[in-house]
Parts: C-alpha cells; sequence; structure tokens
C-alpha cells in the first residue's frame, strides 16, 4: 500500500514536532525515517498510526484519506520502542490478541486463529516459546513476539518505532538481517523510525533523513551518503572531518591552497570544508617543502587494530581524522610523529554558519 | 530529492487552549465526568457548605467563638500536641526506618510488616489499649505513678497517642528515600576521610530531609485532627487536654451547630495555612539539597 | 548476625555496637508503641475467661454492630473501587489542564479531622441542616441512621483505591492500551483484557487499605450516627460504648475482633507486597 504525506503539521505547545511535512511512501518498500531526538520523526510514525492526530495536512492511504479512520480501523502493525507486551499473557495470547477481539463476526474460529498464531511463531522462530510469559524472554525474542503480534492482523502497513533500540550491539545486527529477509519475503510497506545511521543505511530501501521537524533529504542509502543535501546530513551519516576554511572568487580554499570539491561552492566568505576520514589521501613526505596543491601534517596518533588503521593528525594545528587499509599504512611507513602529505579525494564545502 | 516543506496548510491549525491533550484512548468524558461529580458530591459540596454555614454565622461572632479562651487552649493543645508527636517521630521513625533498611537480622520482616498497624487498626481500639497501658493502673502508668508522675489523661498521653498514630508516616516516607540512597557517595565520603557521623550529618541527613519532613507534615496534619485514639487517653478536662475535634462534637451535642461550625472551619483553615506553610519549607529544602 | 546489604562495603556502616544500639532502641520503641498495645487488647478481652469473651461477641447489640458494619463497608468500599478506577483512568492516561489540582482534591479528605468528615453531613443533612426539615417531612432520616454512616464513612476512606492505583497506572503509561487499540480492540476490550490485568494487584492492595479503614472508622462515624444501639452502631462505636460502661471485657472482646481484622489486613497487604511488589507499587518493573 501506498502513502501520501501532505503538509502535515503537529505542535506540543510551544514545541514543533512536525512543521508540515510531505512524503511519498511507495507500495512494498522499506522506508527508514532517520534523525536526531525531537526531530519529529516518531511523531510522524504515531500519526500515520493513527495513534497522534495532526494540527493539519493530510496522510492517505492508496488515495484515500484518512483522517476519520480510527486508529484501530485502520490495519495498522505498529511494533512499539519497548515492545508494549501484555505481560499478563503468554507469547501465543499476544500474539492472538488481534484476532481476539475482533467483532463476533469478522473472528476467525478458535482453530483458524490457533493455526495461524502457530504459522506466525514459526515464522519469527519462537513456537518453542509459546507458552512463555514475556518476562521470560531475552530482549531479541520480546522484539519477535512484537512483531508476530503486529502482523497477525494482516496489516497493509507496518510500522515500527526504534525496533532495535533497547537491545545490545550483537542481537541489533542479527536482528537486522533478520528482518531485511523478512521484509523481502513479504513485501508489506515498512516505515521504521531510527537515530542510528548505520541502522538506516544497511536495512533500508531508501531513507528520510528528518531534523527540527523538517524532511531534509529523501533517497537511497547509497544517495544521502555520497551526496548530503546539506551540512546537517553530512554530519548525521558518519564521521566527519570538518576544517575552517574560506570560499574565495568561488573557489574553496584551505590555509590559501585551493580544495577539490563536489557540487556547488556557494557564495564568497568563511565556510567549512567537509571530508570524511575514508576520503583522505596521505603520502610519503618529500625531504623538502610540501607538493603542489597538497598539505603536510604530522602523525599524532595511531590506531591499526582490525582491517582498517584510523589515523589522528595535526594538520597546522587542526585536528584531522584519516582511515586507510593496513597495507597502505605499511606502505607509507608511518608511526607517531612522522610526516606526511595529505589530500582530498571528496570533499564538501558549505558556508560557515554565522 | 528535497521534500519541500510546504507553508501553506490545508486546514487551518488547531493550537492554542484546549482542554484534554489529544489522545486515541477511549473513555475519557465518562471518566472524568464521574470523577468531578462524585468528588462534588461526596467532598467538595460538604465540605464548602459548612464554609457558607460558617459564613452565616457573621464575622464578630465567628471571633467571639474561635478566640473564647476554651476554644483557644484546645487549639494549643491540638497542634502542640501533634508538632511534639510529630517530632519525636522524626527522630525514632528515622531510627526504625535506618534499621529497617539497612540492617539484616531476625525479624526484620515482622517488624516492618508491624509498622502499618497504626493505618489498619481502627482509632477507638488504639484508643483504649493505650488508655489501658498508660492509666495510672496501668503497666506502663503504674511505673509512671511510682516515679510520681501521670501520662494518661494528661496531654503527655495525647502526644502518646499521635505518636502511635503519625509513627507510619515518617517510617513509610523515609523509607523509599534511604533505599534509593547510592552506597556510593557514603563511600566517596568515606574516602575523603570523613567519620560515619560526619557522612551522616554532611551527606546523609541532607538527602533524607525532604522526605523527613513530607513524613512530619503528614504525621502533623493527622495527629491535627485525629479523634478516636485520643479521646479515651486524654480525659478530656477542659483547658487542660481537650481537643479541638473533641470541643466540635461537644458543642454538636449541645445543638450548638454554629459553635461547631465555626470552630470546624477555623481548624481547617489553620490546618491548611500549616501545610501551606510546611510546602513552602519542603520545596526550599529540596531546591536547595536538589539531587 | 546475617549480612546486611552494606556488609560488602566495608568503607561504610556502623560499627556492631553502634548497630546493635541502633536496633534495640528500634524495637524498644516499635515493642512500646506497637506490640503492647495489641497484647493489651488481647489480655484484657481475655480477662475474666473466654466464656466471659464469647459471650461479649454473641450479645445481640454486638452482633448488630458486626453486622451492620460489614453492611457499611460493603456499601462504601465498592463505590470507592469504582470512583477510584475512573479516577485513575481519567488521570493517569490522559493529559488534561488542572490535574495536579484535580489529584489535590481527591487527597483532601486525608487533610480533614475525621469529626469534621461527620461534621458536614450533619449539616446538610441533620435535623438542624440545610435539607433536614425538607428530608423530615418526606419521611426520610440520614443522619442518626444507616445512611449517614455509609455517607461518613465514604468521605473517609474516599481517596484509598485512588491513590494506590493513580501512580501504578502512570508509571504504566499507555503503550499497552495504544498497543491494544491499533490491534483493533474496543475501548471497554481494551480496559478489560488489557489495563485491568495490569493493575489488578495494586486494585486488590488499595481495596485492602480502604476495607480496613471503613470497618474501622470511628470519628466519623461517631458524629452521624448518634449511638442507637442494635441500630446505628459500628464495631468501633460499640467498643466505646461498652468502655465508657466500664464494661472492659465486652469492651476489649469487641476491639480484638477489630485487631483480628488489623493483623488480617497487615499480613494480606504484607503478602502482597511480597509478592507482586512489582505490580503494586510505582517502582522499577
Amino acid at each position: 500500500m501506498a502513502i501520501e504525506i501532505r503538509n502535515v503539521e503537529k505542535t506540543f505547545g510551544a514545541f514543533t514536532a512536525l512543521g508540515g511535512v510531505s512524503l511519498d511512501v511507495r507500495s512494498g518498500e522499506l522506508l527508514a525515517l532517520l534523525g536526531p531526538s525531537g526531530s519529529g520523526k516518531t511523531t510522524l510514525l504515531r500519526i500515520i498510526a493513527g495513534l497522534d492526530h495532526a494540527d493539519a495536512g493530510e496522510v492517505s492511504f492508496d488515495g484515500q484519506d484518512t483522517r476519520d479512520r480510527a486508529a484501530r480501523d485502520r490495519k495498522v502493525g505498529f511494533v512499539f520502542q519497548h515492545y508494549a507486551l501484555f505481560r499478563h499473557m503468554t507469547v501465543f495470547d499476544n500474539v492472538a490478541f488481534g484476532l481476539r477481539v475482533k467483532k463476533k463476526a469478522e473472528r476467525p474460529a478458535e482453530m483458524d486463529i490457533r493455526r495461524r498464531v502457530d504459522q506466525l511463531l514459526t515464522m519469527v522462530q519462537l513456537s518453542h516459546l509459546a507458552t512463555r510469559y514475556p518476562s521470560q524472554l531475552s530482549g531479541g525474542q520480546r522484539q519477535r513476539v512484537a512483531l508476530a503480534r503486529a502482523l497477525a492482523i494482516e496489516p497493509k502497513v507496518l510500522l515500527l518505532d526504534e525496533p532495535f533500540g533497547a537491545l545490545d550491539a550483537k542481537v541489533r545486527k542479527d536482528l537486522r538481517k533478520w528482518l531485511r529477509h523478512l521484509h523481502d519475503d513479504m513485501h508489506i510497506t515498512s516505515i521504521f523510525v531510527t537515530h542510528d545511521q548505520e541502522e538506516a543505511l544497511e536495512l533500508a530501501d531508501r531513507v528520510v533523513v528528518m531534523n527540527h521537524g523538517q524532511i531534509i533529504q529523501v533517497g537511497t542509502p547509497a544517495e544521502v551518503y555520497d551526496h548530503p543535501a546539506d551540512s546537517f546530513v553530512f554530519d548525521f551519516l558518519g564521521g566527519v572531518n570538518r576544517l575552517n576554511g574560506v570560499i574565495e572568487a568561488g573557489v574553496a580554499r584551505l590555509d590559501g591552497k585551493a580544495v577539490r570539491v563536489d557540487g556547488a561552492v556557494g557564495a564568497d566568505g568563511p565556510a567549512v570544508i567537509y571530508v570524511r576520514p575514508h576520503q583522505v589521501e596521505l603520502g610519503v613526505a618529500p625531504a623538502e617543502g610540501v607538493p603542489e596543491g597538497k598539505w603536510s601534517a604530522r602523525v599524532s596518533s595511531l590506531h591499526a587494530a582490525g582491517p582498517v588503521a584510523r589515523l589522528e593528525l595535526d594538520l597546522a594545528g587542526r585536528a584531522l581524522e584519516a582511515q586507510l587499509s593496513r597495507d597502505r599504512l605499511s606502505d607509507l611507513a608511518l608511526e607517531v610523529g612522522s610526516w606526511c602529505t595529505v589530500d582530498f579525494r571528496h570533499a564538501r564545502v558549505f558556508p560557515a554558519k554565522s | 530529492m528535497t521534500a519541500a516543506a510546504s507553508t501553506t496548510a490545508t486546514k487551518p491549525a488547531r493550537r492554542g487552549w484546549a482542554f484534554l491533550a489529544p489522545t486515541i484512548l477511549p473513555g475519557f468524558g465518562t471518566a472524568f465526568g464521574f470523577t468531578l461529580a462524585y468528588l462534588c458530591l461526596i467532598v467538595l459540596i460538604p465540605l464548602g457548605h459548612m464554609a457558607l454555614r460558617a459564613a452565616d454565622v457573621g464575622w464578630d461572632r465567628f471571633w467571639a467563638i474561635t478566640l473564647a479562651p476554651r476554644v483557644l487552649h484546645a487549639f494549643y493543645i491540638s497542634f502542640g500536641c501533634a508538632l511534639a508527636a510529630a517530632l519525636i517521630n522524626a527522630v525514632f521513625g528515622l531510627v526504625v526506618a535506618w534499621v529497617l533498611v539497612r540492617y539484616r537480622f531476625p525479624g526484620r520482616r515482622l517488624i516492618d510488616a508491624m509498622v502499618d498497624l497504626p493505618f489498619a487498626l481502627p482509632t477507638s481500639v488504639a484508643g483504649i489499649a493505650l488508655t489501658a497501658i498508660y492509666a495510672p493502673n496501668g503497666w506502663i502508668g503504674a511505673l509512671a505513678k511510682a516515679a510520681g508522675f501521670k501520662i494518661a489523661f494528661t496531654p503527655l498521653g495525647i502526644v502518646i497517642a499521635l505518636v502511635f498514630v503519625g509513627m507510619p508516616f515518617i517510617v513509610r516516607t523515609v523509607e523509599p528515600v534511604l533505599q534509593d540512597l547510592d552506597a556510593e557517595v557514603e563511600e566517596a565520603a568515606a574516602s575523603l576521610g570523613a567519620t560515619r557521623w560526619q557522612t551522616f550529618t554532611k551527606v546523609l541527613l541532607p538527602a533524607i530531609l525532604p522526605a523527613l519532613i513530607t513524613g512530619v507534615a503528614l504525621a502533623f496534619a493527622r495527629g491535627v485532627g485525629e479523634y478516636g485514639s485520643v479521646i479515651f487517653i486524654a480525659g478530656n478536662i477542659p483547658a487542660v487536654s481537650e481537643i479541638v475535634p473533641l470541643l466540635i462534637v461537644a458543642r454538636l451535642e449541645q445543638y450548638d451547630y454554629a459553635g461547631a461550625t465555626v470552630i470546624a472551619t477555623a481548624m481547617m483553615g489553620v490546618s491548611f495555612l500549616m501545610l501551606l506553610g510546611i510546602n513552602f519549607l519542603q520545596r526550599w529544602t529540596r531546591s536547595r539539597h536538589a539531587r | 548476625m546475617p549480612a546486611d546489604p552494606h556488609s560488602r562495603r566495608p568503607a561504610v556502616g556502623e560499627g556492631p555496637l553502634t548497630r546493635l544500639a541502633l536496633i534495640g532502641l528500634a524495637i524498644l520503641f516499635l515493642a512500646a508503641f506497637l506490640a503492647l498495645p495489641l497484647v493489651a487488647v488481647f489480655s484484657q478481652a481475655l480477662a475474666k475467661g473466654v466464656g466471659a469473651f464469647l459471650k461479649s461477641l454473641t450479645d445481640p447489640d454486638a452482633l448488630s454492630a458486626i453486622r451492620l458494619t460489614l453492611t457499611v463497608a460493603a456499601i462504601a468500599v465498592p463505590l470507592n473501587l469504582v470512583f477510584g478506577v475512573a479516577a485513575s483512568w481519567a488521570i493517569a492516561k490522559f493529559n488534561f489542564r488542572g490535574k495536579s489540582l484535580l489529584l489535590a482534591l481527591i487527597d483532601l479528605p486525608f487533610s480533614v479531622s475525621p469529626v469534621i468528615s461527620g461534621l458536614v453531613y450533619v449539616l446538610l443533612f441533620g435535623l438542624h441542616g440545610s435539607f433536614g426539615p425538607w428530608l423530615r417531612d418526606h419521611g426520610v432520616q440520614i443522619i442518626f441512621a444507616v445512611p449517614g454512616v455509609v455517607m461518613a464513612t465514604v468521605f473517609v476512606t474516599f481517596p484509598f483505591v485512588a491513590r494506590e492505583l493513580i501512580p501504578l497506572m502512570q508509571e504504566q503509561g499507555v503503550e499497552d492500551e495504544e498497543a491494544a487499540i491499533v490491534l483493533g480492540a474496543s475501548g471497554w476490550q481494551t480496559f478489560r483484557l488489557v489495563t485491568l490485568p495490569n493493575i489488578r494487584w495494586g486494585l486488590l492492595y488499595g481495596v485492602l487499605l480502604c476495607n480496613a479503614r471503613a470497618m474501622g472508622e470511628f470519628g466519623a462515624v461517631s458524629v452521624v450516627s448518634g449511638h442507637i444501639r442494635g441500630k446505628t452502631n459500628t464495631m468501633p462505636l460499640h467498643v466505646e460504648i461498652l468502655y465508657n460502661e466500664y464494661n472492659f471485657v465486652a469492651a476489649f472482646a469487641v476491639a480484638s475482633l477489630l485487631a483480628l481484622l488489623a493483623l488480617v489486613t497487615l499480613a494480606a497487604k504484607a503478602a502482597l507486597e511480597w509478592r507482586f511488589a512489582d505490580q503494586i507499587a510505582a517502582a522499577k518493573r
């Protein structure tokens, strides 16, 4: 099912949670709403579910306005951040809940409910725990029960609020993969909220980056990572070096030397050059002077555990982080205190905020 | 692709004054309506009605009744004994809470459960039981008599009854705070060279103080209005051991409705003022020792 | 002495002597103020033997007092139960203006002297009360009759259930209810299948305390009852009457029944706290 969101606004007292947001969710896609806390992503999710009401704007499912459809009639599967499992019910009864509360005329026979719940529990690999209570499960298992419960009502949309937020790192990774496979099998339109850029980039078909109640950028993970719309997105999507420079006559300069940048340069004035650590190119320092168009830096610390080496460099008093392969590091024979040349493969420049 | 944020809303935003924050849960109207109606019928209208009746009496007579020596003395006894009992409880209640939270010893659970006895025991039962113990021919009263003083039928007896009634308030408000205290803070104090007593007075007590004041306030408020457990042990001698609630009952029994109403209203007024003062005191300690 | 929570932290904690002194002081204080009165009640009740004790309890007036006490509790407790559930649903699950005022008003009866709790009804419905003459003309008697006793009891026990439930339900939040509604449950189904099971032990706890106070209330009831033997005397009032007649054995016999009720209440309360601590207190889950 496709979802269209048009000019949705929501305020809580003086706080603007959503300031006129529009978005098209394509049928069958897995979409991530990514942003820092307070960016409005959870509010948007709750409005789609019907758990909150928008002050203005509309949300339609397949072209039908949902304003007059109560949450209980929307057929939306919602997985809560802390799962909201019913503590006094077994895993089985939790999953069966949505089927058992249907009106008599629509309620499946108890046999059919049983079969359907068994099916779902098999799918989330929890058949052996059907008679347990939520308090007897691990975090990852609770999460899967919550998912099975949401899927039991055959929702047209699946909404997940910080689905992996309460889990530890290892479980989180496994569950992420598992959810991706599940989505590929079922093709149900799914939206999840997260503040973890890695999660969004790895799991989603498309990522919606939000900040201060606005949508900043929508695109595939590759698009938003490689072509961030602005400095906020650049910053938010992973480690980045920020170097203070200037724009002069349409050329970005760092310590007087021109920096090759992608995209628009912008108006003259103070500017910040953004470059990701793995886009920093290091070279052997020549015996004398600095080569044309490059900078010179000294290694101030070095972490070489794992396949990638991380270096902290001192570039004329600025801290600069670089990443390179262990092979490249041994080719360069760098150690703490040694000098090297610096160049930037891909950089972006944005005007400095006053 | 960047989604443009449109500034033109499709319908005017609903902002400003709203009684109820938007929600999808049903039943607010019914629950709130019933709550308010029940509250008005049972509590607010009867209390408001009493205040109106007191106002009917007129200003001059109101003061004449309130400032009569016998009434003033009853106020002095009620508030004074309640305060004394609350302060005694502040010390012993703190010791009991401390012992229950910090130490493990046989019978601790039983004692912990028994602390609530004054909440559960009907006040008239407590009253006759305490009288039986503290009357001159009672177990402890006889000892006191031998030592040359009287407990029951004096203000001291009233204080004893109010200590009984108020004790759980202190213990139960201090206990959770003691439980939540971080042992690391005490270790930090010890590592900085503080003695155990210094740690208690400079680190622990300030943290407990707001809860202790709350407990004292609750015990005091309860003590001021207490009737059942006091009247037996007090002896009710006018201008010696007569409490305000008893005076109200006495006026009612003489069909002096105006007198009863005025004294009751004055008593509620004073209680509220004192609670308000305690509230401020509490806020002050809380802001000073914000945790 | 078994390990206490601080024994593994040698830097803090008192020396054994201080510890012993504090425990001794606490026990002495509690013995004088809690244990001794209880012992007094039972020993005085049995002072003239079991026969006299039983005779006092089977006296028609005593039986009628027991009956009235049970009746009053049977009316007042369910009323305040319904009120407590409604009030906590409105206050804990919704955000509305004036919530803290409403909360303070619900607590109001706690800070009103029991005597005043009775007096307010006398002023409304008594013979000289505002509605007294009208009620008399229509043959309805409230004060010095059972309805007055019930009203005063309702007033005094008004906040008990609400006080237990509000913090509990606030702490549980609304996520469970939202989950149920998204899954298609109706409002009533949500309450019955999700909310009620979540609060059942807290509810029982509140009812327990409410009932203990309802059966034991003295001051408020004393003002409205008129102390008519066999008619408007509850057990606590009967204790007073017997005591004032110097019939100590009978007074303490009836008192011992009430003390027993208190002990049973405490035991049930302790059992609930021990078994369902997490589902009663608004504390860590």
